[in-house]
């Protein structure tokens, strides 16, 4: 299939193989993680290729003999974005064994969060879920481990300040008119009265394939710079609409959620439009080349060749590259690795960046964001180049929203 | 003014593409009476359709027409699948065959086609027409167009003694067979051209976002767009999209900024009910049409 992602039919039916094929004969101790998130609902866009590189960088472990003699099993399974679904999918994965839990869903994950912890089993929510997970302290299972949106936001807006100045300037921001688009909000308002600048909301109806009436705004805002905030297909509306409107690529910012398949849809005009990256893109990484290596070219892999390398896919291998280094930790000493061990294994990990695929992370008891680093890339017409260097933007001034909706948690 | 301007052009050529989805809805209850649900999982399927032709390395002008081919093909199986031993049977189960279709494609179409976003490039120029402070998007223009040209040619078909016969089966099922129309025949038929019908909404909604599930959610204008026209009327296509694409334009252009989020779905939901309240045959509709 031309460009295409290994579809979710396939990737599911491949579980079993993973199971029981590369987890082979029973080994000392077999490491399950429940990977149970939407492949046909509203965060299609990414699941398959994100989902195929967690696989896949979990077949790289055990092909490498695992941790210590330990294997790691992927349990994969399709909530379709419905809490009732993921509930019952986190009971069976439970029953099964797993003791980390990626949903790549808000509504799934927040669904379970709770139970989750009260069963002290990990969850990891990078890229979706709610920001003030970071805060360890109120939720000591669930770690965000990668930038938050409110980092996000500040990341952009701080490459903004560098590239172009902030003081007197007008931000857009063009959002999906859901909580996920709102979520800039807090940070932004922050921002503004630091920085002096003056920025503006734009929501368009979900899932975004009209937005016409936001743009015509926008353009007579005449803003200085755009952030789009939207996902999934919406993504390249915003962009061709904008740049319909007179709006530069050059002025375009982006959340996490645009990627390879977006430039395609958008086509020639979408050279220059820049987003925040939390791992890099590329099949130019240590750890990439050693999965297509050992993992894609003996025909192991669980997808579509095409995809190995891309955003999502990298993405995906980055959270389980994480996950795996907290086990690894977690049973320094011969401990078993249970949700308790695995979460004391998250919050020892200092320094990490997966052999350079993502910015360093550092985990504590407290910050379960890892520090919200993160890069600015731009798009050249064929792939994302870095634009800035991997960092955390205002770090005092984000923990300080994690902190603030963090506190009103359980009131 | 430019702005109101700028918003009503907008929102009129929006709608005009609303009326392409729509259109596949009517033909289907013109010709066989069955309120179908599917139809924005239909716009998605012929997308995919579409892009799928392309990716074997032929142009947009020759993928269209064979996905043409493809979808007319897929509504005679519907038909004959599913539909047929449902003749006779109580509408209300027809509904829910359709929505179950709906349900069906959107899960299984991107399953087997995968779901990331699919891009279908139409040569269309991203420039907009400028005329003084309005700008005009170009594939909401060429959507329009389209829009009315295929209005145009289902006006005519439905004067040609095919046509007729369609209307004969919309009309009672049992008469028909009465006077040997072949009413299985008139609803795959119907099938096949709401399929060719969701060709060309699936190209050209596909070129400006992307082919993915998300097309299928285009059903909820259409929907109002038939409510809104009638849902036997072609005519009413046109003018129910009209009002449908210019209210849900105009209105949130001026009142998002000030409620804080978008308007557009509520304007919409407020269309359906207040017409189904008011006039529930919409405004060019048959009187005597059983409410959906």
């Amino acid at each position: 299939m031309k460009g295409g992602q290994m579809n979710w039919m396939r990737k599911l039916a491949l579980t079993t193989a993973l199971v029981v094929g590369v987890a082979g004969p029973i080994h000392a101790e077999e490491i399950k993680f429940g990977l149970l998130q939407d492949f046909t609902a509203v965060y299609t866009f990414v699941t398959g290729q994100y989902n195929q590189g967690q696989q896949d960088y979990l077949r790289l472990v055990n092909e490498e003999g695992g941790i210590g003699g330990n294997t790691f099993t992927a349990i994969v399974r399709d909530t379709g974005n419905q809490p009732q679904r993921g509930i019952e999918a986190y009971n069976r994965a439970k029953e099964e064994g797993a003791i980390l839990f990626d949903f790549l869903s808000t509504p799934v994950s927040a669904a379970i969060l709770d139970q989750a912890q009260s069963d002290k089993n990990v969850v990891i929510t990078p890229a979706h879920g709610r920001g003030d997970a970071s805060d360890g302290t109120v939720f000591p299972y669930v770690f965000p481990m990668m930038a938050t949106y409110w980092a996000q936001a500040a990341n952009l807006v701080e490459y903004m300040k560098q590239t172009g100045g902030l003081e007197g300037k007008k931000i857009a921001i063009v959002h999906i008119d859901s909580p996920f688009g709102r979520e800039p909000g807090p940070i932004l308002q922050a921002l503004s009265e630091q920085e002096k600048f003056e920025f503006k909301a734009f929501p368009y109806a979900s899932p975004g394939n009209e937005q016409s009436s936001a743009w015509s705004e926008v353009r007579r805002y005449r803003p200085d710079y755009v952030m789009i905030w939207g996902a999934g297909g919406g993504q390249a509306v915003s962009v061709r609409t904008a740049i319909q409107n007179g709006i530069r690529p050059e002025q375009i910012h982006s959340v996490i959620w645009l990627a390879e398949t977006d430039a395609a849809n958008v086509g020639p005009q979408m050279k220059g439009v820049k987003r925040f990256e939390a791992t890099a893109s590329g099949m130019d990484h240590p750890i990439i080349q050693r999965i297509n290596e050992k993992v894609i070219a003996p025909g192991k892999g669980s997808g579509e060749t095409a995809n190995v390398g891309n955003s999502y896919y990298n993405l995906g291998v980055a959270t389980m590259a994480v996950a795996v280094e907290a086990a690894r930790l977690g049973a320094e000493g011969g401990a078993t690795i249970n949700g308790d061990a695995l979460k004391a294994g998250f919050e020892k990990i200092a320094g990490y960046d997966a052999e350079g695929l993502m910015p360093a992370i550092t985990i504590t008891g407290a910050d379960h964001q890892g520090g919200g680093a993160g890069r600015v890339s731009e798009w050249d017409g064929e792939k994302w180049v870095p634009v800035s260097e991997w960092h955390a933007a205002y770090p005092d001034l984000v923990r300080k929203v994690i902190e603030e909706s963090a506190s009103h948690y359980g009131k | 003014m430019a702005y109101f301007l700028e918003l009503l052009i907008s929102g009129a050529l929006t709608g005009l593409m609303y009326a392409l989805v729509a259109l596949g809805f009517v033909l289907i209850y013109k010709s066989a009476g069955v309120p179908n649900l599917a139809q924005g999982a239909l716009v998605m399927t012929a997308g995919y359709a579409v892009w799928l032709v392309m990716s074997w390395g032929l142009p947009v002008w020759a993928a269209i027409p064979i996905a043409g081919a493809i979808m007319f093909g897929f509504g005679l199986v519907v038909e004959r699948l599913l539909l047929r031993r449902m003749v006779g049977q109580p509408v209300i189960m027809v509904v829910m065959l359709t929505l179950g279709l709906e349900i069906l494609l959107r899960g299984l179409v991107p399953g087997i086609l995968g779901s990331a976003p699919k891009p279908i490039d139409l040569g269309i120029d991203f420039a907009p027409i400028i005329i003084g402070d309005v700008f005009i998007n170009r594939t909401s223009l060429y959507g329009g167009i389209a829009a009315l040209v295929l209005v145009g040619a289902a006006l005519a078909f439905f004067r040609t003694r095919l046509g007729t016969k369609l209307r004969a089966v919309s009309d009672d099922h049992v008469s028909s067979w009465a006077v040997g129309i072949s009413v299985e025949r008139a609803i795959g038929i119907s099938w096949g051209l709401a399929g060719v019908a969701a060709v060309v909404a699936g190209a050209l909604w596909g070129s400006s976002q992307g082919v993915d599930w998300t097309l299928s959610a285009l059903l909820f204008p259409a929907v109002a767009v038939v409510i809104l026209g009638g849902v036997d009327s072609i005519h009413g296509v046109v003018l129910g999209g009209i009002l449908v694409g210019v209210l849900g334009t105009v209105i949130p252009g001026y009142l998002d900024s000030v409620a804080g989020g978008s308007t557009r779905d509520v304007v919409t939901s407020l269309i359906i009910l207040l017409t189904i309240m008011i006039r529930p045959f919409g405004m060019f509709g048959r009187e005597d049409i059983e409410r959906i």
